[in-house]
């Protein structure tokens, strides 16, 4: 379930990245229109890949509860973090991008 | 504000009120005679998803031109739903 | 016409989130504290300390009681305790046909002797009946929560730029930072909020969409529910005499049929009776759907298991699945703590909302002082049902640390100080808004808010400390956990309570406004449209 919500959490952050307004405020500079439909895909995939995951961990019902339960409280949580603390919110979506892979072999070990 | 607005707003307040309850309930009553399922579950499944057709019928009651509209609206298809249930009933 | 269709969409959002706005915020509220009624009640009465007793102990015992005190009843219900709820709730329908309810100690097997206290049922309770008189409550909640349905759903459709503004949160600007929080709440949480009203709905549906069950089974509606749950239905008693079986090998039967499933309700059909039989359904913390139609049913006498039923039919699953999300049992602490937070989110949602609406139009007049007579009403309902309402639930727990154990009908008290306290804040809110001003009211009930959630731990460690330090030596954390979400809630009104200082209007004079609309200029004005609020949504008829 961590790893759903991480994979949220960058897909999220994509997503927001893929705005000219908020890549101003995180990222600082100008958006291009080609890194903005890229950053689009990427959050896209991020957030399709957190429900795959989710699936793959539990019965459907209990999966599909627990991707919303991380959609909401990962999206939540960025735009909190956002508001106040932009830098610092980027800086979370590299850190946890890093982090996702990591844990995903973790969790294919256990 | 005129009175004519107020009275206006007031029946399309009782259009969506007690014409969509009439649209939904009706909709819910043919859903339970027409779904291809053993009654019970015709029934439960009926009565779920009615509220999908009570939300659009409020919607209407205030997105449409006059409040004749709304009850025109409402009622007509709730006719139509009556008729419809009334034929498969006691004609077929 | 596409224009005039979100308009009339933002018109109908508004209307409707006001005049239910008060009312949904306490079912949203009430509701939310449900979500850990279990762990309210805990707290109500701390004399109760779970035990750690298997379910077939707990049911022994259950029986030998009912059998002792309830022998000549029709019917037996025994809730088995679990990890949240220490009680062995017993109850039954006696030969008059009266349903009485018992709880009992699941290591002793004796009525618990704990102070009489409704607890979290009241809450729970409360968000879903509004303590009107059958059905009235269950009516009005219903009403409500359509309107509920129809403004998330205008609200959608009035909230133009649902995606570029996903994760638009301005703070310290004023109105547009209320109208900006009124949106995350309401977006970023959405598919909380259209489930937890959607099937708020499904849930009394038998009740207010009812003609589908009449037209179908004409006036046999206990066909319609034999139907469903077949292992529910009542089979007349024999007339003769027979010992009952005992309960306990019937557990272990369900064990092996249900290996991930716990017991969770025992109900016996005519108990000492020779035709008697025994229904077990599974307890709602194993799985989403809530599954009445799942069950074992076994021989009163002889104790064999006679039929199996699961309920798989996907139209029963589906409204079973709308009950259980609605419910949360299924929830472990941490989702549950989840679906708290978005009930709490969703009554933000609806706060923020009614503070809007009041905030927008009072622009409007923030030239003169002359507040119109409406405006002021709605002021002070907004800080009744707001404020107010805090208030009074903090009173809930107050009374219940406060009042005599051994008084006669207590429970009654702590609610009669709930609805008391509610409305000397509904006077208060009255006096403050019409002879000074509505902020004065806001700052005095969150500070005493604050005051009594903030200091509501102190109470608990003075008047029933004992209980607190057993349960810490214990390792539970279901009393301290309770009273530091007071502190937490207190710290929060306390916040709050800051945000009234002053008089208001050094925030007002700074802030230039655009001439039309009286909202506050900002950087992204350009493009924002606010809509007009007295906009006629018909064309009147030349």
């Amino acid at each position: 379930m961590l790893l759903v919500t991480l994979l949220c959490y960058v897909g999220f952050a994509a997503l927001s990245l893929s705005m000219p307004r908020h890549y101003a405020d995180l990222a600082g500079g100008t958006l291009s229109t080609a890194r903005g439909r890229s950053l689009k895909v990427l959050g896209g995939c991020a957030l399709l890949v957190s429900l795959i995951v989710a699936l793959g961990l539990q019965s459907t019902g209990f999966a599909l509860v627990h991707w919303f339960a991380a959609l909401m409280g990962s999206a939540v949580s960025l735009v909190f973090l956002m508001s106040y603390w932009p830098r610092q919110a980027l800086w979370l979506a590299g850190i946890v991008a890093f982090v996702s892979p990591i844990v995903a072999f973790i969790q294919l070990l256990a | 504000m005129s009175v004519r607005w107020r009275m206006s707003v007031a029946s399309r307040v009782v259009a969506a009120l007690i014409g969509g309850y009439l649209l939904t309930a009706l909709a819910s009553i043919c859903l339970a005679r027409f779904l291809p399922l053993v009654r019970a579950e015709a029934v439960v499944l009926a009565m779920t998803v009615s509220f999908l057709v009570y939300l659009p019928a409020v919607l209407w009651c205030f997105a449409c031109r006059s409040a004749w509209r709304a009850w025109f609206g409402l009622l007509l298809p709730s006719a139509a739903l009556a008729a419809l249930y009334a034929v498969s009933r006691w004609l077929l | 016409m596409k224009e005039g269709f979100r308009q009339a969409m933002a018109w109908l959002h508004t209307w409707a989130g006001l005049t239910f706005g008060w009312l949904l915020f306490a079912i949203f509220l009430t509701g939310t504290l449900s979500y850990f009624k279990e762990e309210i009640t805990q707290w109500t009465q701390p004399e109760i300390v779970p035990h750690q007793v298997s379910a077939a102990a707990s049911v022994d015992r259950a029986q030998q009681w009912l059998q002792q005190n309830a022998g000549d009843a029709r019917r037996w219900f025994i809730n088995l305790p679990d990890e949240r709820t220490p009680e062995l709730a017993v109850s039954w329908t006696n030969a008059k046909g009266r349903f009485e309810r018992k709880s009992l100690d699941s290591l002793s097997g004796v009525p618990v002797q704990a102070r009489e206290s409704s607890g979290g049922e009241f809450f729970y309770r409360f968000h879903f009946q509004l303590q009107m008189p059958y059905p009235w409550g269950r009516w009005l909640a219903s009403l409500a929560a359509m309107v509920m349905f129809v403004a998330l759903v205008s609200g959608i459709i009035t909230h133009k730029k649902i995606f570029k503004e996903f994760f638009t949160f301005r703070p310290r600007k004023g109105q547009r930072t209320w109208l900006d929080g009124h949106n995350a709440v309401a977006v970023l949480v959405l598919p909380f909020h259209l489930m937890i009203t959607y099937s708020s709905l499904v849930i009394f549906m038998t009740m207010i969409m009812p003609l589908s069950i009449l037209t179908t089974y004409g006036k046999d509606t206990q066909t319609f529910f034999d139907d469903l749950f077949p292992a529910f239905k009542s089979a007349p008693a024999a007339g003769t005499h027979a010992t009952l079986a005992p309960l306990s090998p019937m557990l272990e039967v369900a064990r092996e049929k249900w290996p991930n499933e716990r017991v969770g309700l025992v109900t016996v059909n005519n108990p000492g009776d020779a035709g008697a039989s025994v229904t077990l359904t599974a307890s709602g913390a194993d799985h989403i759907a809530h599954q009445p139609g799942t069950a074992l049913t076994f021989d009163g006498v002889t104790g064999e298991l006679k039929n199996e039923t699961r309920m798989s039919a996907a139209s029963l699953l589906l409204a079973g699945g709308l009950y259980g999300l609605h419910m949360g049992h299924f929830a472990g602490p941490f989702l549950r703590w989840l679906y708290f937070l978005c009930g709490v989110g969703g009554t933000a949602m609806i706060g923020t909302g009614l503070v809007i609406w009041l905030g927008k139009r009072r622009l409007k007049h923030a030239r003169s002082d002359v507040i119109p007579f409406e405006l002021r009403l709605v002021e002070m309902l907004n800080i009744a049902s707001m404020s107010g309402l805090m208030l009074a639930i903090v009173s809930f727990f107050w009374a219940n640390r406060l009042l005599p154990v051994g008084l006669a009908g207590r429970s009654d008290w702590e609610v009669k100080t709930f609805f008391c306290v509610w409305g000397l804040a509904l006077l208060h809110a009255l006096a403050r808004v019409f002879l000074r001003d509505g902020r004065t009211a806001w700052r005095e009930q969150l500070t005493l808010a604050a005051l009594l959630f903030c200091s509501l731990p102190v109470l608990d460690a003075v008047t029933a400390g004992s209980y607190l330090r057993l349960s810490l030596e214990q390792g539970r954390w279901v009393l301290p956990g309770v009273d530091l979400t007071a502190l937490a809630t207190g710290l929060f009104m306390a916040w709050g309570a800051l945000r009234f200082r002053g008089d208001g209007k050094a925030a007002l004079a700074v802030r230039p406004t655009t001439p039309s609309t009286g909202e506050p200029l900002s950087p992204d004005a350009p493009g924002d449209r606010v809509i007009a609020t007295r906009t006629p949504i018909v064309q009147e008829p030349r």
